[in-house]
């Protein structure tokens, strides 16, 4: 028995003596661990099964079926409500306008977006689980069908129940109306941020003119976005200072700090693209990123905006407060703004983080991802199908993205550890504004001397770089072997 | 002796590790790598986990549904080792009750009328809530009588009274016997086993 326990830093030591190795435990790491507890398990590089493949087929067929459920839901529900304010006797301009509005706001802002945020609490907690190798959660049940977990979804409703029937605790010393109005405060800007995004052009259904998104036509658009995302950074404050308690001003103060400067950032990102598509309408944004550079390329931002889309993707991070950038919650260290709220108030914090999810997701999407837009094929299906049909597939396509980049989000919440203060600070501050604003004279230049032509042409060269970087083409091979940890290979060079 | 010291320099990171973004890149492959395995592969559901065969790498067994076997050499709860003709091995000589270092042993003995037959158990009762599971009345027992090789724990109850187990609940499993036996058990002078 003993035999099979020793530990991998035993079977090091033994041979090395006391030497300085040993000590400092270098060659304890060097090593892959010989005990069998070490090893990865033996499936570790099994290839997928076509049982396997299979169900992947299955499954994203699944997601895309949801999808197009939820994209006719949202345009017969328009065509419906439409409908109904013409057989109530508006006159046409007015039955459009209302209509849509109305239907808009009841399909896409609360059945899509909170919907989709509700799931994501789960998916969260179920992605995070794979990531981890784990299960995740999966004891609810609902009624009847004990027999299946449904991928933890019955653990939204039962966490909906805690919620509206904990106890709310009101801290007495604190500031009572603005800790009862600060949640509303932090979760209101998150939910009509999402009105300014188009997600179809404007089309027709049985005589009815209809387009999907609440204000997409907004003159504004970007300036809007700007405007009601800072409002965002009133609620996390208020709530950390309302609360009286220290952690929660923390909290507060980080997360009014972070949020002020990485919407510096966030602003400058998108300057670029105001730039290049000279317009701050997201629906003319939208009707320029159709088409394809030169032949095969899709027209999107991001081939236009490379470096931007790195620096924008932190700066929403940041203005979401999502990890690496959690440092206003820190579990860990600080419970955070909200460290005083029980009870629904809570949820409401918590659902908000997720509609913040989505609604960036959405925004990264219309902006460097072609919104709506397929990539390929759209005039050969507008010529078969008509524009209508095509119409749907674009809510469908833009629906899909958006909850592709939801999972980015969420990926890259679960790989990354919490930034230090400092380090948030630092990259903010002194690389991606420096960055952001190089990027905003660039493009100037670029578009001055080659219009939009030559804005592709710069996009694709930064993309390549960035790329290759990743790659690891270019750049400055590091001395000693890639394995190596800093430390480790200085103690080595040091020992020859 | 002096003792050799490390002087551990600073690392010099350049540009390329300032930006970390290839790191970053490789990070979240490997946190995607899992993710779609763990997604898309089938959970094998054997409870050898080094063994777990297809693209899932999901380690967990899920205890009430899934369990895993108990090596050999666990021990779980007691059992009194039957004889062949049923009767428990027992001869209630006291040395488990007198070695367990939990007292949760009670013994009551009582003696056979008949000729040549030691003494056995009229209570044999363990508190399987006090035991610590050591394993010492195992070793102690003289006759083999009583062992922890049932491949179960003492399972979980509802009020304290029940976790002690009676004589008949712990008599069972296969019956064990000994060539030494005779001399313990007794056997008529004709080589039979006396009827108790
Ligand atoms: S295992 Fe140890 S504690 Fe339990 S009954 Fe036997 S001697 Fe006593
Ligand atoms: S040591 Fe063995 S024979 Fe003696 S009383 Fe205990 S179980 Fe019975």
């Amino acid at each position: 028995m003993s035999s099979t326990m020793s530990h991998p830093q035993n079977q090091a030591m033994e041979p090395v003596g006391i030497g300085a190795g040993a000590l400092t435990g270098h060659d304890v790491h060097r090593e892959a661990p010989k005990g069998p507890q070490g090893l990865p398990p033996s499936n570790f590089y099994a290839p997928f099964r076509p049982k396997e493949i299979a169900g992947a087929v299955a499954l994203i067929g699944y997601l895309v079926v949801l999808c197009a459920v939820w994209a006719a839901m949202m345009i017969f529900g328009d065509w419906a409500i439409v409908g109904l304010f013409r057989v109530l006797g508006a006159s046409l301009p007015a039955a459009e306008l209302w209509g849509n509005a109305i239907a808009n706001i009841l399909f896409v802002v609360l059945a899509f977006v909170m919907l989709l945020a509700t799931l994501l609490t789960m998916g969260e907690r179920k992605w995070s689980a794979f990531i981890q190798d784990r299960i995740g959660p999966n004891r609810a049940r609902l009624p009847g069908l004990k027999n299946h977990a449904f991928w933890g979804i019955p653990h939204i409703l039962a966490d909906v129940g805690k919620m509206m029937t904990k106890e709310e605790v009101v801290p007495a010393m604190g500031n009572q109306t603005l800790f009862h109005l600060a949640p509303a405060i932090a979760f209101a800007p998150a939910v009509i941020l999402f009105a300014v995004i188009p997600l179809s052009p404007d089309f027709t259904l049985w005589g009815e003119h209809l387009h999907i998104g609440v204000a997409p036509h907004l003159n504004q658009g970007l300036l809007y976005i700007f405007a009601i995302a800072s409002i965002g950074v009133l609620g996390t404050s208020l709530g950390g200072w309302a609360s009286n308690n220290k952690y929660g001003l923390l909290g507060a103060m980080r997360a009014s700090a972070q949020m002020i400067s990485y919407e510096v950032t966030l602003g400058l990102t998108l300057v670029g693209l105001m730039l290049i598509f000279g317009t701050l309408r997201l629906d003319s944004m939208m009707s320029q990123q159709t088409g394809h550079l030169f032949g095969f390329l899709p027209n999107w931002g991001v081939f236009y905006q490379p470096l931007a889309i790195v620096a924008y993707f932190a700066a929403a991070s940041a203005e979401i407060k999502r990890a690496p950038f959690d440092l206003p919650e820190g579990d860990s260290e600080i419970v955070g703004y909200f460290i005083e709220y029980s009870g629904l108030k809570f949820g409401i914090y918590m659902i908000g983080e997720f509609v913040e999810v989505v609604v960036f997701a959405g925004l990264f999407t219309t902006l460097f991802f072609g919104g709506y837009h397929l990539p390929w094929g759209e005039g050969w299906l507008a010529g078969h199908l008509g524009p209508t049909w095509l119409a749907g597939l674009q809510v469908l396509t833009f629906l899909a993205k958006t909850v592709f980049f939801c999972w980015l989000s969420l990926a890259v919440r679960w790989t990354y550890p919490r930034f230090r203060y400092d380090q948030v600070m630092n990259l903010g501050w002194k690389l991606l504004l420096p960055a952001s604003i190089a990027n905003v004279a660039l493009t100037g230049v670029v578009i001055l001397a080659g219009g939009m032509h030559g804005a592709a042409i710069m996009g694709i060269v930064e993309l390549v770089i960035l790329l290759a970087w990743v790659v690891g083409a270019v750049g400055v091979r590091r001395s000693g072997k890639e394995t190596l940890l800093p430390t480790e290979s200085a103690a080595a060079s040091e020992h020859g | 002796m002096p003792i050799d010291t490390v002087t551990i320099r600073e690392p010099d990171y350049g540009p390329r590790e300032r930006l970390y973004l290839r790191e970053l890149v490789r990070g979240l492959l490997i946190t995607s790598r899992h993710f779609f395995r763990n997604l898309f592969g089938e959970r094998d559901l054997n409870s050898e986990v080094g063994e777990r065969q297809g693209a899932n790498l999901i380690a967990t067994v899920s205890y009430p549904e899934e369990r895993r076997a108990y090596p050999p050499g666990y021990r779980g709860m007691h059992r009194l080792v039957p004889r062949e003709d049923g009767k428990p091995r027992c001869v209630a000589c006291y040395m488990c009750a007198t070695v367990c270092p939990a007292q949760c042993i009670y013994i009551e003995a009582g003696e056979y009328d008949q000729e040549g037959i030691e003494k056995y158990p009229t209570r044999f009762e363990i508190d399987e809530l006090r035991c610590i599971v050591c394993g010492f009345c195992v070793e102690a027992c003289p006759k083999d009588a009583i062992r922890m090789d049932t491949g179960t724990h003492s399972p979980a109850v509802l009020s304290r009274p029940l976790a002690t187990f009676d004589k008949e609940a712990l008599l069972k499993g296969p019956a064990v016997s000994h060539p030494t036996d005779a001399i313990t058990y007794g056997k008529s002078r004709r080589g039979e086993p006396l009827k108790h």
